[in-house]
Order: structure tokens, then sequence, then C-alpha cells
């Protein structure tokens, strides 16, 4: 144990009553800027301004820890202290914005003027990351230099860290993340964003078809009137396939036979792959009784009604198909680029396509439509500053390995005292 | 429509980590009886794996979509860790809470019945999915053992003043634990990136998966300057498994999380 001597605060060296008092004024310094300015613009530090910040604050960092390591304020930023109190600093922030729903307009009027409810764009979030970073950034240095190969781990998980908050925070300025959407056969070359301004991309794409694949629907017991499932009966609930038999709701259901796309004609359906068809299944419900029944089950579509079956004349319950899930959706596009080349591809959903620079999503399409849908959103990204980020991200995953490996063995006497 | 049914696992599993439990406390008494214990415990977890197993081979996906799968694996993993930590450290105690631990996550899908489907949002077909969500359950369930350190220091200190205990366990824990938070959270800012267009968008759930993950990177900073402090660092270490329980289910309640892409229960 460490004698409990008082020391004054802002004598050296500082401890953690000069970090709370940092972090404070911190958050009240940020507080009055964001009042007084009203919060960030996230693109006022794009290119190449951010780089000049980038360099600029390491190189401060770098430069004060090799010149002035025996200045107060620089030896404490590279102590545990300084990296406690902003750690809370930011987590105090964070857990504010846990809280407050983000980027609405619906919060309170302090609540926005405050910064709140733009936390990632607030002063005081600004101050708080430049806090965390400063810390973070003069422990690194101290344990750099002089270079020891038993400080590797620390080094990844700091150095990483470093380089890819400041990546992310810089890098969100250079940011473009636009949509476009694209309708079959007609050439696009416009993007929106989310102001839904129009911007003229390097780009040009032209949607050939928007494909659609669906799970099976599946058996429900509902009531007819608000069209909600039966609580009791979803645990109950089945896929709809031809063969298929279980038991739902105290009956008894076998599914004769299933269509994935078909039409209503008089009191049937037919298969058809026409515009605007729907699954449709024939059912046959077996009482506890031994009574059977037999009908049409659908789920409907954009043109076609939905049909149930009438079970249970005490509830009104009625026996209906969910709407088919999806479980793959894409778009074949025709890719034409500023250079005059020209190629097809194909953008499904976790798997983006890469044009020149810019990263090519699926985004959505019309849901109203379903797997008929006659447009598809594609959303454009481009983010240069991704490679510093991913550089830090596998630093901190050796690095996080390297953590794995510091547990202790335990002492003999502990064992069962613990 | 499955061809097995989901509750007799669940049930099985219980049955025999109870038993397990029932026969530890007097397995000192006789080599057969720890046997017995061991053996039971045991054949809980392969009841659960084999589930486990069947579960996504009925499904033809990995069954970590719905809350109530991934209670399925909390419990799996807690009770595995817990055998093991008994088995590495010799801590009983922690072979008793881990089990009881996995009783009741399994007691809460078995009270609350899934309708199991096979479903799966194309956003979720992806190489990532099992590995984020499988390395963020393991390292949930190895925090999880970190906060019962913590619990029950608190309550040594502040009842129990005279008897001795440590904190080394949790240490070990944490270390253990984190690397493997960061692994996830790092995992799911690569998926991020290729399903959503970006590795971080402070989504609700991101916001609460960085609370906890900083969290616990208070907690090892403040261990490390003042190692003597065992009190706060105990607290620390108790609230961040409050966070990390928010992360897990608690965001689904939060009105900050209306708009979150997180959310695949519906």
């Amino acid at each position: 144990m460490r004698s409990k001597k008082k020391r004054a605060t802002w004598v050296s060296p500082w401890g953690y009553t000069e970090g709370w008092l940092f972090a404070l004024g911190l958050l009240i310094t940020g507080l009055a800027l964001q009042l007084a300015t009203g919060g960030l613009e996230s693109n006022t530090l794009a290119w190449p301004i951010n780089l000049f910040i980038g360099l600029g604050f390491t190189g401060l960092i770098a430069g004060s820890w090799i010149f002035l390591r025996k200045n107060s304020l620089v030896s404490w930023l590279a102590r545990v202290p300084a990296a406690i109190s902003s750690i809370a600093l930011v987590t105090f922030l964070v857990l504010l914005m846990g809280f407050t729903l983000q980027e609405d307009a619906q919060n309170p009027v302090w609540v926005q003027k405050l910064g709140l409810s733009n936390m990632t764009s607030s002063w005081p979030f600004l101050l708080g990351m430049a806090f965390f970073m400063a810390s973070l950034g003069m422990a690194t240095m101290k344990r750099l230099t002089p270079f020891k190969g038993r400080n590797i781990g620390f080094i990844l998980n700091h150095a990483g860290l470093y380089i890819l908050v400041l990546g992310g925070l810089l890098g969100s300025a250079d940011l473009q993340r636009y949509t476009m959407e694209l309708h079959e056969g007609e050439i696009v070359w416009y993007a929106g964003n989310e102001k839904g301004q129009q911007i003229e991309m390097p780009i040009a794409l032209e949607l050939q078809s928007f494909n659609m694949e669906e799970f099976n629907p599946k058996l429900a017991v509902i009531e007819p009137n608000s069209g909600r499932i039966v609580e009791e009966t979803i645990p109950e609930m089945f896929e709809v396939d031809t063969g298929n038999r279980s038991n739902i709701y105290g009956y008894d259901v076998e599914i004769i036979r299933f269509m994935e796309m078909s039409g209503k004609v008089q009191e049937r359906y037919e298969p058809t792959n026409s515009f605007g068809s729907a699954p449709s299944a024939l059912v046959k419900v077996t009482s506890e009784d031994g009574t059977t029944t037999e009908g049409w089950i659908s789920s409907g579509s954009f043109m076609m009604p939905h049909s149930l079956l009438d079970l249970d004349h005490k509830y009104g319950y009625a026996l209906a198909m969910t709407i088919p899930q999806s479980s793959h959706y894409s778009s074949d596009v025709v890719i034409y680029t500023a250079s005059g080349q020209e190629r097809e591809a194909r953008i499904e959903v976790n798997h983006p396509v890469k044009v020149e620079g810019w990263k090519l999503y699926q985004y959505s399409y019309d849901e109203r439509f379903g797997r008929w849908s006659p447009s598809s959103v594609i959303e454009v990204i481009r983010d240069p500053w991704l490679p510093v980020v991913y550089t830090g991200i596998f630093m901190v995953m050796f690095g996080s390995v390297y953590l794995m490996t510091l547990g202790k063995a335990p002492k003999k006497e502990n064992g069962e005292k613990l | 429509m499955m061809p097995f049914d989901p509750t007799w696992f669940t049930v099985s599993s219980i049955l025999l980590w109870v038993l397990a439990m029932l026969f530890f406390v007097f397995s000192k008494r006789s080599k057969l009886i720890a046997f017995t214990s061991h053996t039971l415990f045991l054949s809980g977890i392969a009841v659960l794996s084999l589930f486990a197993v069947l579960l996504w081979q009925e499904l033809g996906r990995a069954p970590l979509r719905t809350l109530g799968e991934t209670r399925l694996w909390y419990a799996l993993f807690l009770s595995l860790i817990g055998y093991a930590t008994y088995l590495r450290w010799n801590y009983r105690w922690v072979f008793y809470y881990s089990g009881m631990m996995a009783v009741l996550f399994l007691g809460i899908n078995l009270a609350s019945p899934e309708n199991y489907d096979k479903t799966l949002m194309p956003a979720l077909q992806s190489v990532w999915f099992v590995p984020h969500v499988i390395v963020y359950i393991f390292a949930y369930a190895i925090l999880a053992v970190s906060a019962l350190v913590a619990i029950k220091g608190l309550f040594t200190e502040y009842f129990r003043k005279d008897e001795d205990w440590s904190t080394q366990l949790a240490d070990n824990m944490v270390y253990l634990g984190l690397g493997f938070l960061t692994l996830g959270l790092l995992f799911g800012a690569l998926w991020g990136k290729e399903a959503w267009g970006h590795y971080w968008t402070w989504d609700p759930k991101e916001t609460w998966a960085f609370l906890t993950w900083i969290g616990y990177m208070g907690y090892i900073h403040f261990r490390y300057h003042k190692p003597a402090k065992v009190v706060p660092a105990m607290w620390i270490l108790a609230l961040a498994f409050v966070v990390l329980l928010i992360c897990w289910f608690g965001v689904n309640y939060l009105p900050s999380a209306a708009n979150s892409v997180h959310s695949y229960t519906s």
C-alpha cells in the first residue's frame, strides 16, 4: 500500500482529481460551444483538412512526448488516471446517447440544443474523443520509446485502437454515401444524398432485373378482423409445403398442395407466373370430433386479396397463410463507368460490387410489390479512409488474442477460499 | 413440424444439471458420488450439444438468430466454461453458479417456447454470422463468471469481512472475455461493411456494445493501476455486466432503439 499523504491538486504528478476536473472542464466547454454554435458540420473537415488535423494531432502528441515528457500534462496523459478519466467521460457521453433516440426531431428542444440527439457531431463528444485520443496516443508513445519486444501486445492494442478511431473520426468527413433508385431499362447516373439533393456520379447503372427468392410461408391461426396471429398458436405454426401435416390450435391440418405462384380462378387456385401472382395452398382440416373440411388459403399479393379458411365459429378464428419472407434478393445491373467501360454484375445483400473506388450495395426495393418490384435501390459508398481503419482493426484483432493470454495461473492456496 | 421435440432436450438438460449439482453437494464423501455428479453434468452438456446440432441441421441455418436461440448457446457455453473453470482452478462455487445460470436460461426458453423457423433474413446470410455471434455469446458467458466473482466479492466485503477472497479469477475471466468481446465487435464491424455499407453506424446495439466493451476496458485499466482497491473494481465489473445485459436483451425495449437494424426477432 502506498502512503496516503494528501497531495495538493494541480501539483505534479497529476492523478485522478485532475482527471475528473479536466473531464468536467471539457464537458462544460463542450456544452457551451454547442449552445453557442449549434454543433458541427461533418463535412467541414473534408479532405485534405482531415489529413492535416490527423497528422498535426499525432505530431503534437509524438513531439510533446519526445521533448516535453517532464511536463505535468504530458506525463499525466500517458498514465492510467488520464486513461480512466477520459474513458469515463466518453462512457458518460455514449451512455446519454444510448438512452436518446438519435437524429430525431421528436426530442425535446433542450435535448437537441445540448447536442444529445446528434451526439457524434456535437462539441462535447469531439472534446471527449480528443481527450481520449490524447491519452491513448501518449500512452502508446510511452511504450513505443524505447521499443521493446515484450510491449508488442500493448502496442498492437493501443496503437491499433488509435489508428482505428482516428481513421474513423477523420474519415467520416470524406465518407460519401448515396442511393440510386433504378427502374428496369433506365440508365441512371445520378444519386441522391440523405438531404434529397441529386449528385452526378462517375458511374451509371442500368437495372436489367430485380430478383427475389422467398421462404415458404407458414400456416397460422388468425383473428380475421384484426389480422393478428392467435398468440397461443405461435409455437405451433409450421411451414406450408406439399405433404406437410401437423396439429395447430387442436386441428389436424394437412397441406395437400402448395403453389409458390398461383392465381385465383373462381373458387380455386391455378399455377401461373404472371405479374402479381401469389402463393396458395389447398389444405385439409380435421377437427377433434373428426369432421373434415377442405379449402384454399393464400397470403395474397398486391394484386390479389388473401384467402382464409374459417375454423372456429366460437371465436371466429381462421386458418391463414403468412406473407412469405424473402430469402434472397438481388439486382442484375449493367455498370457504365466514366472511362467508357461497361460490365454486367449482380448486386446482392451481403455481396457488394466494387467499381472504381465505389462499393455498390443492394439497399432496398419497392416493398409494396414484393418479388414483383419494378424498381431497386442501390446504395453507393466511397470511403477512402477504409484502409486506415482496417489497419487499426487488424492490429486490435491480434492485440485481443494477446489479451486472452494475460490471465495468470492461480496460487495454490486460493483454491477453495474464494 | 420438427421431427424432434425441443422441450424434451431442454427438460433433459435441466434435470441432468440439477441432479449433477445435488450430487456435487456430497461429492466430497465418496469418489462414486463425485463421478456420478461429473457424469450427469457432462451428459447435460452432451444432450444440449446434440440438440444444437440437430436444430442446426433441421433449420438449415445456424440457430443464432433469435434471443431464444442465443440463450440456448449461452446455457451451453456457460456450463462448459463453468465446468472447465472448476477443473482448472477448483472453484466449487463456479460449478454451482454456472450450472444454475445455465438452468435459468434454459428455463426461460422452456417458459416461452419458440417457433423455430428456417427463415433467415438476407442481411444475416453471411460468412460472418456464425463467428460474430458465437464469439459474442462465448464472451458473454465468460464475463458472466467474472460478474459472479464480483457479486460474491462485494457480498463478502460487506457482510463477511473476515473471509478471505481473491479477484484473480475475475481478472483472468475479464482478460479472456474482453479478448473475445473485442473479436466479436470487430467481426461485426467487418460484416457491417459488407452488409450495410459501413463498419460502424452508432446503431443502438452498437452503442451499447461499445459501452459494454469500454466498461471492461475501464476495469482492466483500474485493476492495473490500483490493484489494492478491490471494492471499486468489483463495482465496475458488476455494472459492466448490467450494461452487457442491456446490450443483449434490454436494447430491444429502449425507446432509443426504435430504428435499430439489429432486431431480428419480430
